[in-house]
């Protein structure tokens, strides 16, 4: 089975990509309008700027070749929420091409074809009485296309790539985090010889739905000895299922041209002063060979936070990877994000982890001080609820040795103790708390 | 003397000549301290725009365009959107949705197209300026046909902001006047830099100095299929040019003939693009069956709004993208300007400008026009159509006239930027060259 993705991404610019109405959430329908996003006669596109820098930093995080020169086309289809007739994508230059990003911890390469820019059309609803209403709205809106080879083995392997993409994109473009809405993708599969394209489908766990009922129906037609068709195909989210959209033989010919308004771009000097922040999934992958811890647990720090991985870093380097791990990776991951949300540094857990490490505090004290400075709950409180959270599973865990012995052969017994503590407490401690005080308590008993 | 006095008379004037589209109704001219005109695929917030097409009747712009806006702001005042060939298809303003204009010199003959309402107002008002706009020829052929100066500057120095696509890639905002000396007044208005279309934002300055062609080039294959009048009035223009001092040299520019077929691939395959806008949706005609599917409901007001000749640049311009013809044809012909571009540049290293006749006849009968085919058209635009592939800029100069008394033009083409050579040579010529105005009797 052969998977490839094309992935649109809304790009964070203030400004549209043509013109200069808001990208923001309109109040209306056809708002954010204007003659260039209606496509009136006489307007003409120009460039935001900030679209080809956003372009050439994903470019560079897919570690694509950027361009030296690169232009717009005209991509024609008749259809009534793209205003000019013409959408304005990218065709035979486009910013970026030949790029791979190495997917999880077995650093399979997926290989990028290529990156473009292109406009997004408006929005179609289609009312009760077979009309439709057209919002330009979202009209000009910038969006990077990526596609991938078809390097993608299942469904599940799509969703993570999916994921680490998003995140990673996330970061390096800082696009903010409203859901999955403003990432959406054309699945192509093929299960037998013939590619199907699923168009259009929102989110990576659509994605990963879409193209699991794809797998599944494929492989019934080959296994019944039929032949699968090759064409496009619509995935309806509500039912899970994909329907046909368009047949092989009705594949459209845009007959692109170039977009002779916009003119040429010579990127190459642009491209050559931008610089990207390390990508989460890289500095995962760094953060596990520079430390030499798991790679599961550097992808935790890195997902929690890039700022969290960061601090892991600063502790590292000044008192050592034994007291990042155990510090970093126990109670300062598990009270990050009461602290970020209360608007606190992680400065002063520093100094503690330091006084530990130096000896001038015990390893109760240290747990203590750092719950006080994360959560700004005095240190007798944090004493006290954290001297009552370890009595409880102490307790839980002398009623049942048989936990410990189980967790030798697998950490998921700790499930046990964390569950039970949970429905004790009803709220009163965090579950990276308890997982973090359970998971210490038993490892002291193994 | 701004030629207010037509101000009055202008509907009366234009049921003869059918230079106008659409018209002011004031009577006087208020504060502003100019007339002009403009071509009506330039947007006018206070007048209709159509751009010569069914297809946009109704249809009142929310912007002006660049050079409507610059004109007024300099104090002009728009006083007609003149009547043209539908979207610029067209050589003698024939294939217009509205009304075709009249030769001022013979009411029977064309005016010369796409802009050749401008070229009429130019010609018939008083102290008039019009703003035309050129794709293929469509300033020169009609300023030659009507005895008119016609310049056009060079691709990019006028903005297109509000300009109705034809090919973005060809179309150029220009003046038509009868005094050359409105060419120098207003080329600076209605040129420079314009934040909404990009493509004028790398022009240099324009600087209408004193420099002047000294040496002129004429390239023997613009000689040949050129009517007996046409010949015998551009060589006379020869012989005064060269009595005034130019050097004039026959040269060899064979890659002339490759710009008209370059031209008309390029031409239609941005004009099929530009005119997929128009499907009854947002402005223009919305008159088909809204119960129908959206591909027949367009289909319908397509077919009923668009021309014949509007229909065939689509189709051809269609054709020309197709995957597997794209290379053949819109690709080649893209690396063909680049050739027509080179072969001007070689010819500007010794030269100063490039001179021929700019249509190979004089006006046609409107009877005649109904008889030639669609190629027979095409190829009248033979000589204008080169300097256009290369975004030069040229100029008409009116040169002579024939045994009927129809005007006669020759065309000044420069290199890039050169717009004050032109300007310069419109100046001087008027002093050398009597031109004479058309009889206008209402």
């Amino acid at each position: 089975m052969k998977i490839g993705l094309e992935i649109h991404v809304q790009l964070p610019t203030r400004s549209k990509m043509f013109c200069s109405c808001p990208t923001t959430d309109a109040p209306a329908p056809n708002y954010h309008v204007c003659p260039v996003c209606l496509g009136m006669p006489g307007a003409k596109p120009v460039l935001n700027r900030q679209a080809m820098v956003y372009g050439i930093m994903l470019a560079k995080m897919l570690g694509c070749t950027v361009a030296d020169t690169t232009w717009f086309s005209r991509k024609t289809y008749f259809y009534p929420d793209m205003s000019k007739s013409v959408q304005i994508t990218q065709y035979d230059h486009p910013i970026g091409e030949k790029g791979v990003v190495y997917l999880g911890a077995k650093k399979k390469p997926i290989r990028i074809t290529r990156i473009h820019l292109e406009e997004d059309p408006g929005k179609t609803k289609r009312t009760a009485d077979h009309f439709a209403l057209v919002d330009y709205n979202r009209s000009g809106i910038p969006l990077a296309e990526i596609v991938t080879e078809p390097d993608l083995a299942t469904p599940a392997e799509a969703r993570e790539f999916l994921g680490q993409l998003i995140q990673d994109i996330r970061h390096t473009i800082d696009l903010p985090e409203d859901g999955e809405r403003s990432i959406r993708c054309d699945c192509n599969i093929s299960v037998g010889r013939e590619r199907v394209e699923v168009k259009n489908v929102t989110g990576m766990k659509n994605a990963e739905r879409a193209l699991t009922y794809e797998m599944i129906r494929q492989t019934k037609i080959l296994k019944a000895g039929g032949k699968i068709e090759r064409e496009t195909r619509a995935f309806d989210e509500t039912r899970g299922i994909t329907y046909t959209a368009r047949k092989k033989e009705f594949e459209a010919d845009y007959g692109y041209i170039d977009e002779p308004d916009l003119g040429i771009f010579h990127i190459g000097e642009l491209a050559s002063t931008i610089r990207i922040k390390e990508s989460p999934a890289n500095m995962a992958a760094r953060i596990a060979d520079q430390y030499g811890i798991d790679q599961k647990a550097a992808k935790q720090l890195v997902s929690t936070s890039v700022e969290l991985a960061s601090f892991f870093e600063d502790v590292a380097k000044q008192y050592g990877t034994e007291n990042a791990v155990k510090w970093v990776g126990g109670p300062v991951t598990a009270n990050w994000k009461t602290m970020t949300e209360a608007g606190r540094s992680p400065r002063p857990v520093l100094d503690i982890i330091g006084r530990f490490a130096k000896g001038e505090i015990t390893d109760t004290e240290a747990g203590i001080k750092i719950k006080s400075a994360m959560t700004g709950v005095d240190a007798k409180a944090a004493a006290q609820s954290s001297g009552d959270l370890d009595n409880l599973i102490k307790g839980f865990l002398d009623e049942n040795p048989g936990i410990v012995d189980d967790y030798r052969k697998n950490e998921k017994a700790a499930n046990r103790v964390i569950g039970f503590v949970l429905k004790q407490t009803g709220g009163k401690y965090t579950s990276a708390e308890v997982v973090d005080a359970a998971k210490r308590l038993i490892s002291e008993r193994l | 003397m701004i030629g207010e006095e037509a101000l009055p008379r202008l509907k009366e004037i234009n049921s003869k000549y059918q230079m106008f589209r659409a018209m002011t109704d004031d009577k006087d001219i208020g504060d502003s301290k100019f007339l002009f005109s403009a071509k009506d695929n330039l947007t006018s917030m206070d007048m209709e725009t159509c751009s010569g097409s069914k297809i946009l009747e109704g249809y009142h712009p929310v912007f002006d365009a660049t050079p409507i806006a610059n004109m007024r702001k300099a104090g002009g005042k728009l006083i007609g959107k003149t009547n043209m060939d539908e979207f610029g298809f067209g050589t003698f303003s024939t294939n217009s949705a509205f009304g075709i204009p009249r030769n001022p010199f013979d009411t029977n003959r064309s005016c010369g197209g796409s802009s050749g309402g401008s070229a009429c107002a130019a010609a018939v008002i008083e102290d008039h300026v019009s703003i035309g706009v050129s794709t293929g020829g469509s300033v020169a052929c009609p300023a030659s046909f009507c005895g008119t100066y016609g310049i056009v500057p060079t691709y990019g120095r006028v903005s297109r902001y509000g300009l109705i696509d034809y090919g973005n890639s060809l179309d150029k905002p220009g003046l038509l006047s009868v005094d050359p000396k409105k060419l120098r007044e207003y080329l600076p208005v209605i040129s420079g830099k314009d934040p909404h279309d990009a493509t004028s934002m790398c022009q240099p300055d324009l600087d209408l100095n004193s420099d002047r062609i000294k040496s002129v080039a004429v390239p023997k294959q613009a000689l040949e299929g050129v009517s007996d009048d046409v010949t015998k009035a551009f060589n006379d223009a020869l012989e005064i040019l060269k009595g005034s001092g130019i050097d004039i040299e026959y040269v060899d520019m064979p890659e002339l003939k490759y710009a008209m077929p370059a031209y008309y691939i390029l031409a239609t395959s941005e004009a099929s693009t530009n005119l997929a806008r128009y499907v009854g949706m947002r402005y223009g005609r919305q008159d088909g069956d809204m119960s129908k599917r959206f591909d027949d409901y367009f289909t319908e007001v397509r077919t009923g709004g668009f021309g014949v000749e509007a229909k065939r640049r689509i189709l051809l311009g269609t054709y020309t993208r197709m995957e597997g013809f794209r290379d053949r044809y819109y690709a080649k012909a893209l690396q063909v300007r680049l050739g027509v571009i080179e072969a001007y540049k070689k010819v500007f290293a010794n030269h100063d400008a490039v001179l021929t006749p700019t249509m190979p006849f004089t006006s046609p009968k409107f009877s005649d026009i109904d008889k030639m085919t669609p190629v027979q058209n095409y190829q009248a635009d033979f000589l204008t159509v080169p300097t256009n592939l290369s975004g030069t800029p040229h100029l008409n100069c009116p040169c002579g006239y024939d045994a009927d008394g129809m005007p006669v033009g020759m065309q000044f083409v420069t290199d890039h930027w050169k717009e004050n050579l032109l300007v310069n040579m419109a100046e001087d010529w008027d002093r050398m060259f009597e031109v004479r105005r058309a009889e206008v009797s209402l």
